[in-house]
């Protein structure tokens, strides 16, 4: 195990440079010029010229290539062409915003869905069924831009329950600990910020839940379905093992493999921040400022979230690998 | 689509009940309380603790209110007023100088030092050579600044420059000469924001919101104008509209014209309007054929429909444009426009094509989309009056940047965008309609070239305004671009508050009354 | 005898149509009549009908605009416009037939050709697991960690645009989800008795892959896929809006969502009867889907009481 370990974290090195590599070639290659982006509409040729060579864009690709990857190898990103600040700070400061709405939102979907997914899995045509597949079905098809906006709506404009955007109220939070706000409100004890945190999530993580809680909920069902035929429950049924049983020890933990990634696959798109929820509710995620780094050809800020990403990924997929072969002892990869 | 029943099961709703009912403060931030808060819900983010860092208007406006700046020009008056300067002349005998006297006993924020000229001197220095400015063009035509003595500053001008106020006023930022030397340029910027304004920095999260305070001693400052000013990023309409209507924020910016009616009928707000200074038009740029023909580019004028689309897809909001410029721009002069003036006559454009042996020609028009109201509702309503002239015309929607990198070359034939900032139309027409002056359209046009150029070098208001309009009717006669109209803005404000939106876009504190 | 204890109401309710019309229908067709499997291949030869016929059954022409009736509201059987106009005066229920057509064509196409790759890729990968798996997880790391919107836009920048174009730039990275799904399940089926018995009868690891492993992930894939398709539709008008693909007078069910989001609490029905039509797309799939694997799932037969 420990060797299978070791080759994973050391595989890892390869995927990060070339990631780098194909990142930093493709945002070359993308038109528009982030001189023109970036620089006021009144700029002249000259103060574009300035700021070509400012950034180093004025050399070949293969040197800036080399520049930023000896920097990165001791731990720095470059500097931001928009905002002149050093990028691995800007990432550190979005981070925790985007973790925070992503941990939210899975809970939300998890919490929700399996149940759910389970229930209908052992009954299958039954009406709990017929109707958590309709909602799961709903989840599936309901574009996110238009959830968002409903539930403003609803939610801010006739109940007048929720704050309509945004991640506190100026003045409530305090100063920052960890960055995770909940976090920090718990830490302090600061209730009001705590409840304060929690109604300016609920909106963008339930948005960004629902999707993801109707494919947890199909996946669930399905994969229940699939174990609930097993011989290895037909057995234990027959040794007299009540239903309960059955469903939550046989059946429930068989099924997790599939339950498992799809829960990893998502952390990990969430992670990367969903530039649609963090745009409808103003989160300060790093999904906003991925996206403001593309559309402005920022490119030290675009390399650098991009591998955070990745390196995100790498770490979700092995977590997922680890708990497959805890859920289900037959799997192995150290052969 | 239904909404999922999931959200409203009963265990959610009741926590959130609670929550709400536990922190009871979405309503009634303004008035009532020992501190007076007004929230503007705003669409763009600053980018940067750099004043001079972003070039978007709302910024200008937080940066101008928290640093100073000499001057801003007043929409209602029709002229420039002073800020941090009482008042400016020029040399009578050398037009290339500018004298800029400051105001007397202005306390700094935090540690009261008084503003002097060597402020100045560094902020329009450090304007021009700092690497991270994105104003460096503006001081462009600056040669020289000396403090003549604690309050007077000298300017002096590569060439004659009638706008100079133009680049100066509301852009140049007035920063502290001790702190930049005694903290260095980044940490001045982010941890010492001390500025003249009437209001001070309190917090600015990039992307969320940016806070400000109101300096309560501040001569311009009144008890009546709120005491803490945030602007709040939200880019959905429907998101400010709804804040506003919950008293989340007081003022939302940029209202959609569809969800006017909303605010107007709720009650506790109402709709405020102001016209944008930005210009919108169609661009045809004649170095692309077929638009080198000067018969097609008039007919394009002669087929749009201004005014159906105006009150169709722009819900009347938004004032057509007959010339280059409207009603309170500089050298707006109503009877020259008048004779600019091209009606929509769609069987002359037809007759036009068709002289030109043109018909059938196919034409791509590009659209950015979401960057301007409307933006592409408007382009696709074009579509077929372009068809109904002869033309077979399409829609392209390419990406911001992929388009505008295309344009600044010169690479995209037949687009609709927009000009902001122009109050003075004169940097903004030889950038786009002067030979040389970018390859955006990338007209050579003897007639423009010379009205621009002399216009430039005069400084009586009454004869400059004369020889402007001579440029925009050289420049509507050869039509390298049709201009369509200018946006009205919408704001959403409050009744708890009293505030006028200006055309800038700008948001000034000391601007907002907060009722009783 | 195993579902009678665990769902009696699929006991009850499935065999009442078959021994209902046993007698009058013949035998191959039976396993095919159940509910779902009617109301699922209803709804979706509906949409396909709408599509193919969309010249014909649209009251009008999907591009004619008409700025003096634009944004009207429905009208049902009142008026002409029976769902109403958009922001151009354009007829709604004439481009939700239109629409149906590169819609349908796009959810289809990305969903089968990123389903096979990812299925395939995945069964490799977990099947063989060691070296062949970490490198095709190395690639879906790689791949996945894309922005895909600057994977759009660097696409279209080397390729161009077109239909084709797009639904590479989608399928590009939708095979992941399958991927990843498959893998973890091929990853423990390549340890079960019926695969070691294969084995040991001497197939060879492409037969034991083909015969044993694929039919087994077609469930989860299936899910996947339901999902794949809306997001394929939904995406495509953020695509659009890239310059990528699909011009905008050509109507797509996607491009009337994007374009309804401006007006959803004024015009609801831009974007309302668009988001049915995925709605209903995916509703349908599903209920065929469903319906069709009680008909084919190995295990159903091999613990003897399949449905049908």
């Amino acid at each position: 195990m420990l060797a299978y370990v070791i080759r994973r974290v050391a595989g890892t090195i390869p995927v990060i440079i070339l990631i780098s590599l194909l990142v930093f070639m493709l945002v070359q290659a993308a038109p528009g010029d982030p001189a023109d982006l970036l620089l006021s509409d009144e700029a002249t040729a000259e103060d574009v010229a300035d700021a070509r060579a400012r950034w180093g864009l004025d050399q070949p690709v293969w040197v800036q290539y080399w520049k930023f990857l000896t920097a990165a190898l001791q731990g720095d990103l470059g500097t931001s062409f928009r905002y002149a600040d050093p990028v691995l700070t800007m990432i550190a400061e979005r981070l925790p915003a985007t973790i925070e709405l992503a941990v939210v939102s899975i809970i939300i979907a998890v919490v929700i869905a399996v149940p759910l997914g389970v229930w209908a899995g052992a009954r299958p045509n039954s009406w709990i069924d017929n109707l958590g597949s309709l909602v799961g079905l709903f989840g599936i098809s309901m574009p996110n831009f238009w959830f968002g906006i409903m539930l403003i709506l609803v939610m801010s404009g006739i109940l007048n329950l929720l704050p309509s955007s945004g991640r506190d109220t100026y003045g409530i939070a305090g100063d920052p600990i960890t960055g995770f706000y909940l976090l920090d409100s718990v830490i302090k004890g600061n209730w009001r910020g705590l409840w304060d945190g929690l109604a300016h999530i609920a909106m963008p993580a339930i948005a960004l839940g629902t999707n993801m809680m109707g494919i947890l909920m199909r996946v669930t069902r399905s994969s229940v379905m699939e174990v609930m035929h097993e011989e290895y429950v037909t057995t234990a049924r027959a040794k007299g093992v009540s239903e309960r049983a059955v469903l939550w020890h046989h059946v429930v933990r068989n099924a997790l493999v599939p339950i498992v990634t799809v829960v990893g696959l998502e952390l990990g798109t969430l992670l990367s921040g969903s530039i649609i929820v963090e745009t409808v509710f103003s989160w300060p995620g790093s999904g906003q400022l991925l996206i403001s780094a593309i559309t402005s050809r920022d490119y030290p800020l675009i390399t650098g979230t991009v591998l955070t990403y990745t390196m995100a990924f790498v770490i979700i997929n092995f977590t997922v690998d680890i708990l497959y072969a805890a859920i289900d002892p037959r799997i192995r990869f150290d052969k | 689509m239904v909404m999922s029943p999931t959200i409203g099961a009963p265990g959610l709703r009741r926590t959130f009940a609670v929550t709400v009912a536990a922190l009871g403060m979405f309503a009634a931030v303004t008035s009532g309380h020992a501190q007076s808060r007004v929230a503007v819900g705003v669409t763009e983010t600053i980018s940067s603790h750099n004043p001079h860092g972003d070039s978007i208007s709302m910024g200008y406006g937080i940066w101008c209110q928290v640093y100073g700046c000499l001057g801003t020009y007043d929409f209602e008056k029709g002229d420039y007023v002073g800020m941090l300067a009482e008042r400016w002349e020029v040399n009578k005998d050398n037009p290339n100088e500018w004298i800029f006297h400051l105001r007397k006993g202005m306390k700094r924020h935090n540690d009261g030092k008084e503003l002097t000229a060597e402020d100045v001197v560094h902020s329009i220095n450090r304007m021009a050579k700092d690497p991270q400015t994105r104003q460096k063009q503006n001081v462009r035509n600056v040669t020289d600044v000396v403090a003549l003595d604690k309050y007077t500053v000298k300017v002096v001008t590569d060439k004659p420059t009638a706008p100079l106020l133009e680049y100066l006023f509301d852009r140049v930022m007035i920063t502290g000469k001790d702190l930049w030397a005694k903290h260095g340029a980044r940490d001045a910027d982010r941890k010492y924001p001390w500025g003249w304004g009437p209001y001070k920095l309190k917090e600015l999260v990039i992307g969320q919101r940016i806070v400000l305070e109101k300096v309560k001693d501040h001569p311009d400052a009144k008890p009546q104008n709120p005491d803490v000013l945030i602007f709040r990023i939200m880019r959905e309409p429907e998101q400010r509209v709804t804040a506003l209507l919950n008293n989340e924020i007081q003022i939302a910016q940029f209202v959609p014209p569809h969800l006017a009616p909303r605010i107007e009928g709720s009650g506790n707000a109402a709709i405020k309007s102001t016209n944008s200074v930005e210009l919108m038009f169609l661009a045809m740029s004649p170095k692309n054929k077929p638009w080198d023909n000067k018969q097609l580019r008039q007919a394009v004028c002669h087929a749009i429909n201004k005014d159906a689309i105006i009150k169709a897809v722009l819900q009347g909001q938004a004032q057509r444009l007959d010339g280059p410029i409207g009603p309170g721009q500089y050298g707006y002069d109503p009877e020259a426009t008048e004779t600019m003036k091209i009606p929509y006559d769609p069987e002359k454009a037809r007759q036009l094509v068709k002289q030109a042996g043109l018909s059938g020609t196919e034409v791509t028009l590009y659209t950015p989309v979401g960057r301007y109201v409307n933006d592409k509702q408007v382009t696709e309503a074009m579509i077929p009056m372009l068809n109904a002239i002869g033309l077979k015309a399409t829609l392209a929607t390419p990406e911001w940047a992929t388009l505008w990198a295309d344009v600044q070359k010169g690479k995209v034939p037949f687009y609709y965008m927009g000009r902001g900032s122009v109050v003075d139309p004169s940097v903004a027409l030889s950038q786009y309609f002067e030979t040389g002056g970018s390859p955006r359209i990338g007209i050579s046009d003897p007639e423009i070239d010379k009205h621009l150029r002399a216009e430039r070098e005069i400084f009586d208001p009454e004869a400059r305004k004369k020889e402007l309009n001579k440029a925009f009717a050289a420049i509507v006669e050869a039509a390298p671009a049709c201009f369509m109209w200018r946006h009205r803005l919408l704001y959403g404000v409050s009744k708890k508050i009293e505030h006028t939106p200006t055309p800038s876009g700008r948001v000034f504190g000391v601007d907002i009354v907060v009722k009783n | 005898m195993t579902s009678s204890t665990i769902s009696p109401e699929a006991a009850v309710a499935v065999p009442t149509l078959g021994t209902e019309r046993a007698s009058r229908i013949p035998k191959v067709l039976r396993p095919w009549l159940k509910p779902k499997i009617i109301a699922g291949g209803s709804i979706v030869a509906l949409l396909v009908v709408m599509g193919l016929l969309a010249p014909a059954i649209s009251p009008f022409d999907p591009n004619k605009q008409n700025l003096l009736s634009a944004m009207q509201a429905p009208q049902w059987l009142a008026g002409p416009h029976v769902l109403g106009t958009d922001h151009v005066g354009r007829d709604i229920l004439s481009r939700i037939f239109y629409g149906a057509r590169i819609s349908l064509v796009i959810a289809v196409t990305v969903v089968v050709i990123s389903g096979a790759v990812g299925v395939g890729l995945g069964a490799i990968s977990g099947y063989f697991a060691g070296k062949i798996d970490f490198m095709i997880q190395k690639l879906v790391e790689v791949i996945w960690a894309f922005p895909p919107l600057l994977l759009a836009i660097a696409i279209m920048a080397f390729f161009g645009q077109g239909l084709g174009i797009l639904i590479v730039a989608l399928v590009a990275q939708r095979w992941i989800p399958y991927c990843r799904v498959a893998r973890g399940q091929a990853l423990s089926l390549r340890t079960r008795d019926f695969v070691d018995a294969a084995r040991s009868l001497g197939a060879r690891d492409g037969r034991i892959i083909v015969k044993h492993i694929l039919p087994n992930l077609m469930q989860a894939a299936m899910v996947i896929g339901t999902f794949a398709m809306a997001t394929a539709i939904i995406s495509e008008a953020s695509l659009s809006f890239l310059g990528l693909g699909v011009p905008p007078h050509i109507p797509t069910w996607g491009g009337m969502l994007a374009d309804g989001r401006a007006y959803i609490s004024t015009a609801w029905w831009l974007a309302l009867f668009p988001g049915l039509c995925i709605f209903f797309t995916v509703l349908g799939i599903n209920l065929l889907g469903d319906g069709m694997r009680d008909i084919f799932d190995p295990r159903l037969k091999r613990s003897g009481q399949g449905m049908g």
